[in-house]
């Protein structure tokens, strides 16, 4: 990536190197990126200033805040000790054919516009991201990452930014420099006073887990609901009381996946660069995410859009987790946004001006009491719930959601003496188990785009999951007498496949269909 | 659904155990087979509250008196009512007696017994004391609960707090004479301390079970006691007194619950233990 292929295109001119005489060229051309949800367009910035009476006019389908961009690069420009041209400033966003949002647009137009005019005397061979405050320093902006991407990828190594985002340029493997304003990104081009470019921080420390498997007292069979999901990656509802440690089995989670490949931080971390949540110093995820939007969440901060639209939390717990808690009081509304993302493990925001997709590949782990008031079967507390109120709570959760989630435990309270046991399981060897699971499953996906047994298609199935005699046995009694839908049948299967593959057995065995079986939702 | 009729104390289609009352409905408004009212009944009552233990009691008693041919009677309120309508359907007839018109209920109650009272309407009767579109009064309950326990040859109260309706119908059958029987429960439950006073004061025979209750009608029971050796019997015995989540229940066979996971499932198969829609598992 590093090396600099040829710039393949019509866009700078003649003489490359620094001339000492002002020339002044009829139209400039800058790079720049234009984002759309997590889809981008490498834009080329055109800019003609040309004799007539004193306007600015940009044009190619901007939005309102590239409008007002207009506004921002003329003050900037005088600002910064320049001058804006008095005369027809017109500034063209190639492709003309699709609306750009957003306030990145700034800087390449503001070079644009010095290079039109006389005032930079070199072309602009960099892609320029940054918004410009009226006093002409430059603001970092949503999105660097993906663009980068974007243009490293069309061959544009170099990337001129805002201090702040450099780092994540420079993670990218872009040459990405720094400013702090739009004078010093003027002078670097010029040659006057170069910057060094940004060094990629260094990846974070591997976070610690929140919660390690060990830390958790009793709930034997939760704790292997929990191995389960995270093999196959399968969607997890934990019920009980509240005290008994839902939340902390939740957070155990994250401690028993394997850990972020190259591919996934870089597309995880994309998402958080769009959503502005990148921390500059690890621009890097190195982790996976852990999101737990709280139950009063609206359907926009779940699955994501607004406008410019966002990503919801859904796609920032992209390859890590989406917990979320106390089920039963999210909105009915809300949760059927869910279906989408679950099913298709993305989610497409249609909007007037096109549609934004952004990936939700996650592993649901959703939590929530028995009741209303949280004490059914509870030893320690007498629920006071009558059975109408008992049902109408369980009833706010939709059968279509319910239906996408595979496995189903009861978190009981662990009674005061056993908190005490020994001999508990650390997250680190059960992880082992699961890694190696994960890889059986790899093996046998090998060339496709799925990973794990969630994702098995029926085709899939029909190939990999054998099931021996007695198995075969009871998965047609659980068909014949519980009426088991052809979903259904599908679902205990993909958990049967898993069950079996953490025991390391080919076959699926008549233990693995039961386990599957008793932990359906 | 067909309409309700009418019925005054002169009919001969009108149950004539309710002449034992003090003052009989007039009329009974009776809603299904018309006939099922007359029958040997027993009547099961108990709180809307109940535990996981008095439901299954209560289901279990109604089906056993139902497949012996007696007509199962109770109020049609959440918890114990429901389970003992659910049981007599599996096997048999069964009656509710509503505290409010019969339009008035069906327009008012949930989905679930709704279908739960056509369910009734096919296999048996709702019936009322009062017209169609009457409105439930805190003293139509007082007076049905008494209604139920005079249909009955005999009353059986499952569950009952200290303040519970079901008490109501437990003192008429007193003064009626039927045989009162009561299920004991665990010492210090809420939802059982009506019941355990019951039997505490004389006023009630404990219940040992679907046999006793047969023999109170002078019937033998279907059969012996189905005893289930192995693994599958102690796990029902381990569910018998509650519903238990998968940890507990194998702590208590002392057994890994991996040992156990193949007998719970067919177990659950079977329809003999029933997954609750917290986790745990229960016996039907």
């Amino acid at each position: 990536m590093r090396d600099r292929a040829p710039i393949a295109t019509d866009v700078i001119g003649e003489s490359r190197s620094p001339t000492p005489e002002v020339k002044v060229r009829a139209v400039a051309r800058v790079w720049a990126c234009a984002l759309w949800g997590l889809e981008t367009a490498l834009v080329t910035v055109e800019v003609d200033v040309a004799n007539g009476l004193p306007a600015f006019v940009v044009v190619g389908l901007p939005d309102a805040a590239v409008q007002e961009a207009r506004e921002r690069v003329r003050a900037a420009i005088r600002n910064s000790g320049y001058e804006f041209p008095l005369r027809r400033v017109t500034v063209n966003l190639a492709p003309a054919e699709r609306r750009k949002e957003g306030t990145g647009f700034d800087l390449a137009i503001a070079l644009g516009i010095l290079r039109a005019s006389g005032q930079l005397a070199v072309d602009v061979e960099a892609l320029c991201l940054g918004e410009l405050a009226l006093d002409g320093a430059l603001r970092p902006v949503r999105g660097t990452m993906p663009r980068v991407r974007h243009a490293l990828a069309r061959g544009i190594a170099a990337a001129l930014l805002a201090s702040a985002n450099a780092g994540e340029a420079a993670a990218c493997g872009a040459d990405a420099y720094g400013f702090g304003s739009l004078r010093e990104a003027v002078d670097h081009v010029a040659g006057s006073a170069r910057v060094a470019p940004t060094v990629a921080p260094a990846p974070a420390p591997p976070e610690r887990p929140a919660v390690d498997l060990a830390d958790i007292a009793g709930q034997e069979t939760p704790k292997r609901a929990l191995e389960i999901a995270a093999a196959g990656a399968h969607s997890l509802l934990l019920v009980g009381p509240p005290g008994t440690g839902k939340t902390m089995l939740a957070r155990a989670l994250p401690s028993l996946l394997p850990p972020l490949d190259h591919d996934e931080a870089l597309a995880a971390s994309a998402v958080h660069s769009v959503a502005g949540l990148v921390d500059p110093r690890h621009p890097l995820l190195r982790s996976r995410p852990f999101r737990a939007p709280h139950h009063t969440a609206s359907p926009l901060a779940l699955v994501g859009g607004g406008s410019p639209p966002r990503p919801g939390e859904v796609s920032l717990a992209h390859c890590g987790v989406l917990f979320l808690d106390e089920l039963a009081e999210f909105s009915p509304s809300v949760l059927d946004t869910l279906r989408e993302p679950l099913e298709e493990r993305s989610i497409t925001i249609s909007r007037a001006g096109g549609a934004a997709t952004y990936p939700a590949r996650f592993l649901l782990v959703a939590a929530m009491n028995p009741c209303p008031c949280g004490h059914l079967g509870d030893p320690a507390v007498e629920c006071r719930c009558l059975p109408d109120a008992v049902e109408r709570y369980r009833g706010r959760l939709s059968g279509p959601l319910l239906d996408r989630i595979d496995l189903r435990v009861n978190v009981p309270r662990v009674p005061y003496e056993r908190l005490r046991d020994e001999g508990r399981e650390s997250s680190a060897t059960v992880r082992g188990r699961v890694l190696a699971a994960r890889e059986r499953m790899a093996a046998r996906l090998v060339g496709t785009a799925r990973r794990t047994n969630a994702e098995l298609t029926v085709a899939d199935i029909r190939r990999w999951c054998r099931v021996d005699d007695d198995g075969e046995t009871l998965l047609g009694a659980a068909i014949r007498e519980r009426r088991l839908s052809a979903r259904g049948y599908h679902r205990l299967l993909r958990v049967a496949r898993t069950v079996a593959d953490l025991a390391g057995s080919d076959q699926i065995r008549a233990d693995d269909v039961a386990v599957a079986l008793l932990m359906r939702a | 659904m067909s309409a309700a009729i009418a019925i005054g104390p002169a009919d001969p289609r009108y149950p004539p155990r309710l002449l034992d009352l003090a003052h009989p409905p007039d009329p009974l408004w009776v809603r299904g087979e018309i006939a099922v009212p007359l029958e040997r009944a027993v009547s099961i009552v108990g709180t809307r509250r109940a535990t996981g233990y008095g439901l299954r009691v209560a289901r279990e008693l109604a089906a056993a008196a139902a497949a012996a041919g007696i007509v199962v009677v109770s109020g049609l309120a959440q918890g114990i009512d429901s389970a003992a309508h659910e049981g007599a359907l599996e096997r048999g007839r069964t009656v509710a007696v509503l505290g409010q018109g019969i339009a008035a209920y069906l327009a008012r109650t949930n989905a679930r017994r709704r279908r739960l009272a056509a369910e009734i309407v096919r296999a048996g009767a709702l019936i009322a004391e009062y017209p169609p579109d009457a409105p439930a009064k805190d003293w139509t309950f007082a007076r049905r609960n008494a209604t139920i326990a005079a249909l009955a040859e005999v009353v059986i109260v499952v569950e009952a707090p200290s303040d519970s309706g079901a008490l109501i119908t437990a003192a008429e059958a007193r003064r009626l004479r039927r045989p009162l029987y009561a299920v004991p429960g665990p010492i210090g439950v809420a939802a059982c301390a009506g019941s355990n006073a019951l039997i505490a004061s004389g006023e009630a025979r404990a219940l040992t079970g679907a046999e006793m209750l047969l023999a109170s009608l002078g019937l033998a029971s279907d059969g012996a006691v189905r005893r289930t050796d192995g693994d599958t019997g102690r796990i029902l015995d381990a569910l018998a007194a509650s519903p238990l989540d998968p940890d507990a229940l194998a702590k208590r066979l002392g057994l890994a619950a991996p040992a156990l996971a193949q007998t719970l499932a067919r177990l659950v198969i079977s329809g003999e233990v029933r997954p609750c829609p917290d986790g745990r598992f229960a016996r039907r």
